[in-house]
């Protein structure tokens, strides 16, 4: 735990190294316990998240580079780069005007429709495999109910299958960039909240439309949080694998994480390939944290805003309220008939046979040993993980607001908290799935290794969220206790730990939702007898038990729509406005 | 426990150095002011000798106990200083009621006697907030929080009470009753105390002796009385109210303004050889204005000037004049000059007056020229570190 209490904000940077030095000469013994406990653990983080990589890339130079020949001498090289890039960049550019849009829309909204807010989030309480499997329901060429539904259309009704096929290159990156719509919706109706009604209220005074506003006022003072939010999207799409793998399988649509997972499923796994087909990731991912460390080093932009926030002008913008609704509708609702849909009949064909509805497939579902199994194991080890999480995640945000004693702990420990954001889950899955196939901890096929993997995937949230709370709180409380008589550890456990609790309780419903529908990882790292809810519907899937599958899907949805109701009960409403 | 030491303290953030080698000592039951404008480096001495930032040099001791330096090195941290600490932002914790905000140094410092004994109450009575024990800090106002955070900085009985600008985030009316709460209590108690303001006003109420920091450094140090009679040098003077200023020059028959009025400055006048120029510094409250130079008294100095603007002030009108190109302010009472004043339009020729025992006078480098009569003390624990 943390024993200094110095004020950073008052510290200007770049002092000099010789008063610093002559300072840690008198470092008193309590300086040296912090110092080793802060070093633990940053060093166990280290080894749990570097270490994958580092095998991985060992493994896909041996022998003469062997792995990066194998994956990058193949004939379709070029097109999975390709693909994968088209994937990254136009489910961008979706992601960035849908998102920008509903930002402003959500903005504008009237006070009485003001709850629709929370709308443009609630895609990333739906897991991604039920989303893709819900889409797939609908706009299959064949059996799709809206392709069906289409194909009444007069000038359709020639066709025998489509119009649309969900499963080329084209829909699987619209469907990407609707998943990603949301990642760039937080970040810029962050952004948006910082601008004050003023200056809006000063353009339209001076004569502007709302479109002249939003052109000419909003979108370039939004600029910032479209860079940011647009990076963070853009490495998302580089790394999206549910889509593609769930969609683009049969049809032959390959992208770097989809031949990752290909080339460690084949017999016999290829580690050396698939981490040379990482490998582009990996460095975009490392490249995208440094620079972003480098370029916004100072964690002051976690800070939350104060000041008038933007405010709502009086004219209600009933445009707004469509907006918000249509994308609602679309991106939740259609994808959620289509799995209610298919659950609850026998079998999936193009028309629905409303006289046969049943509960059968639940019934089946819970009647499986197995798939409730991994219903029990996705609970538990994400309950695990989160238990791990929030103290490691404590003592990181604490080591990151109040480290100035040991820069260099204190740097590697806010890289190492920022890498599993940069890059792919999928990629530290094949890391776990090599390093711990292998001594020193054979871990394979245990619930161990997957709860390992969750730990570092949800690092970055953990250390996020308090840091952003800690900040908030400043450090009059922690000195008022120090000066007191308390000691730093009666502080942190008295004061600090009481006055995080929202943000505490906030940061565990978060990742709790994002680890009962955590695939990709999961996939890679489970065994045939340890599997997890998105890993077992994917059974379910490839072996084309679809109303199962549909089934499924929804039991996943309603667990994590469980933990977002739990977490808003005791979190408070903000709780998703925190991610 | 006895007297509280600083030696040659000094703190640096980066290149810039915040606490110049300050001295400065803390009798026993004795409250001190730093006073200073914002980036003096008066919170940051409160904080080191909180413990609250690591100084870079110099020596914190407390009665024969050493908090940093000395031979061995030490940084005590502050919970171990046995201190109190009272904060601008109030820093009650939120989530206890006020009860457990006041009994919270008790319980980590396991005084469970005073536990029993009721101190609790007992300090919340001090400071007028016995009936608000069971309320979260959320719900009292601003100046019944500070009172409680000063309860909870006193009720352990610590050897030091820290005070860091805690009445300024306070409403004028508040300030003043907070104020004369913290008076009475340090006489009732007699705590040693270091207070730290940037009002005048406060550190005369308040302080035993008032230290006047510039730059690091301690400027004077004495008590407000001493401070208020003989500013040790025109930056305290100026810092304590004395705002109007006349740069006065020697001529053969003595000193004059820029203008030609002369000034007697009777025993304050240099008598250092080589002085051709010094500055002489009023409160505003000690100049009079009259309509014509028949009005002014025998033994004042009378100046010429002009009317710039007047205000409205009640009982007197602040008034704005030019003297050859130099403003000076002063009170004009509302009964005797009322008629006129307030009508009266920019550049309407005046006579200010002011006597001679009123004028403080000061050396090109700033520092006062004692008055030949009753020498001048600087910085009475070490002159040295004034000059």
């Amino acid at each position: 735990m943390s024993t200094t209490l110095e004020r950073p904000a008052t510290e200007p940077s770049g002092s000099g190294p010789s008063l610093r030095d002559r300072t840690f000469g008198r470092v008193t013994a309590r300086g040296w316990r912090a110092r080793l406990g802060y070093g633990l653990v940053v060093a166990a983080l280290v080894y749990l998240i570097v270490m994958p990589l580092y095998r991985l890339q060992s493994r896909a130079f041996e022998d003469g580079a062997r792995g990066y020949q194998a994956q990058y001498g193949r004939a379709d090289t070029g097109d999975v780069i390709w693909t994968t890039v088209q994937l990254a960049v136009i489910s961008l550019v979706i992601a960035l005007v849908l998102g920008t849009i509903l930002a402003y829309a959500t903005s504008r909204l009237p006070a009485r429709w003001s709850f629709l807010r929370v709308v443009p989030v609630l895609p990333i309480v739906m897991p991604a495999v039920a989303n893709v499997v819900g889409w797939a329901f609908l706009l299959s060429p064949g059996p799709g109910y809206l392709n069906a539904a289409m194909r009444k259309l007069p000038w359709w009704d020639h066709l025998e299958s489509g119009p649309i096929d969900i499963y080329t290159p084209t829909w699987i990156i619209i469907l990407t960039g609707f998943g990603l719509t949301s990642f760039v919706y937080l970040f810029v109706s962050a952004g948006m909240s910082a601008i004050s009604a003023e200056h809006l209220e000063a353009a339209q005074m001076s004569g502007s439309s709302q479109l002249g506003v939003f052109f000419r006022v909003v979108l370039p003072l939004l600029r910032p949080s479209l860079i940011y939010g647009g990076g963070v999207a853009l490495l998302l799409g580089l790394g999206q694998f549910t889509g593609p793998l769930l969609l683009g399988s049969n049809t032959g649509v390959k992208v770097l994480t989809t031949e990752m997972y290909r080339r460690v499923s084949e017999s016999p796994a290829d580690f050396g390939a698939a981490a040379a087909a990482g490998a582009p990731l990996v460095i975009l991912g490392l490249v995208v944290v440094l620079s972003q460390k480098l370029l916004l080093g100072d964690q002051k932009r976690f800070v939350t805003h104060g000041g008038k926030a933007f405010k709502s002008p009086p004219k209600r913008s009933w445009w707004a309220v469509t907006t918000v609704v249509v994308y609602g509708f679309v991106a939740l609702l259609l994808p959620l008939i289509g799995l209610i849909l298919v659950s609850l009949s026998p079998f999936w064909s193009s028309t629905i046979s409303w006289d046969l509805l049943t509960f059968d497939n639940f019934r089946t579902l819970f009647q499986t040993r197995d798939i409730v199994d991994s219903i029990i194991t996705s609970l538990v080890t994400a309950s695990i993980a989160v238990a791990f999480c929030v103290p490691i995640g404590f003592v990181l945000a604490t080591l990151l607001v109040r480290g100035r004693r040991y820069p260099v702990i204190r740097l590697v420990g806010d890289l190492v908290s920022a890498l599993p954001l940069g890059i792919p889950a999928v990629i530290f899955g094949v890391g776990f799935l090599l390093t711990y196939t292998q001594p020193p901890f054979i871990l394979y096929g245990t619930r161990t290794v997957i709860i390992l993997v969750y730990i570092v995937l949800m690092i970055p949230f953990a250390t996020r969220l308090q840091m952003t709370a800690l900040l908030a709180l400043g450090e009059t409380y922690a000195e008022a206790s120090a000066t007191s008589g308390a000691n730093s550890l009666v502080t942190n456990l008295r004061i600090i730990l009481p006055l995080m609790r929202p943000a505490v309780l906030s940061a565990v419903a978060l990742m709790f939702i994002l680890l009962t529908h955590e695939f990709a990882a999961s996939l890679l790292v489970r065994s045939a007898t340890t599997q997890v809810m998105g890993t077992r519907l994917f059974d379910l899937w490839a072996n084309g038990s679809y109303p199962l599958v549909a089934a499924m899907a929804i039991v996943m949805t309603v667990v994590t729509g469980l933990g977002v109701v739990v977490a808003m009960i005791i979190g408070g409403r903000n709780v998703l406005d925190n991610l | 426990m006895s007297q509280i030491r600083v030696d040659q303290l000094t703190k640096r953030f980066g290149s810039n150095t915040i606490v110049d080698e300050l001295d400065l000592t803390i009798e026993e039951g004795e409250f001190v002011v730093l006073l200073g404008p914002s980036g003096c480096g008066k919170t940051t001495t409160l904080r080191c000798l909180a413990g609250l930032e690591s100084p870079e040099g110099g020596t914190i001791s407390f009665g024969d106990k050493v908090m940093y330096g000395g031979p061995k090195h030490a940084d005590v941290p502050s919970h171990k200083r046995n201190i109190g600490m009272v904060f601008q932002s109030y820093a009650l914790w939120p989530h206890m009621k006020v009860r457990d905000n006041i009994a919270y140094p008790l319980k980590v410092r396991r005084q469970k006697d005073a536990l029993r004994s009721g101190a609790v109450e007992k300090a919340a009575e001090m400071v007028d907030c016995g009936a608000l024990l069971d309320r979260y800090p959320s719900q009292l106002s601003g100046g019944q929080q500070q009172r409680v955070a000063v309860a909870r900085g006193l009720v352990s009985e610590p050897d030091l009470v820290l005070f860091d600008e805690p009445l300024s985030n306070l409403d004028a009316r508040l300030r003043d009753q907070v104020r004369t709460q913290i008076h009475q209590l340090h006489q009732r108690l007699g705590f040693s105390a270091v207070f730290v303001t940037h009002d005048q006003s406060e550190a005369f109420a308040l302080g035993d002796r008032l230290a006047i920091m510039k730059g690091g450094k301690l400027e004077q140090f004495e008590t407000p009385q001493r401070v208020f009679d003989e500013p040790a040098s025109d930056y305290v003077a100026a810092f304590i109210g004395m705002g109007n200023k006349l740069e006065l020059t020697r001529h053969a028959d003595g000193w004059r303004t820029s203008n030609g009025d002369r000034i007697d400055l009777g025993t304050r006048s240099p008598e250092r050889g080589g002085v051709e120029k010094v500055t002489a510094r009023l409160r505003a409250a000690d100049l009079r204005l009259h309509r014509a130079a028949e009005e002014v008294p025998q033994g004042s100095v009378l100046l010429h000037a002009t009317v710039v603007t007047t205000e409205f002030g009640g009982r007197h009108h602040d008034v704005l004049v030019d003297v050859d190109g130099e403003k000076l302010t002063l009170q004009a009472d509302t009964r005797e000059h009322g008629s006129w004043l307030p009508t009266a339009p920019e550049g309407t020729p005046v006579v200010v007056s002011l006597r001679p025992s009123d004028v403080r006078v000061f050396g090109e480098d700033g520092w006062a020229i004692a008055d030949s009569q009753s020498p001048l003390q600087v910085g009475d624990t070490a002159g040295a570190n004034a000059r």
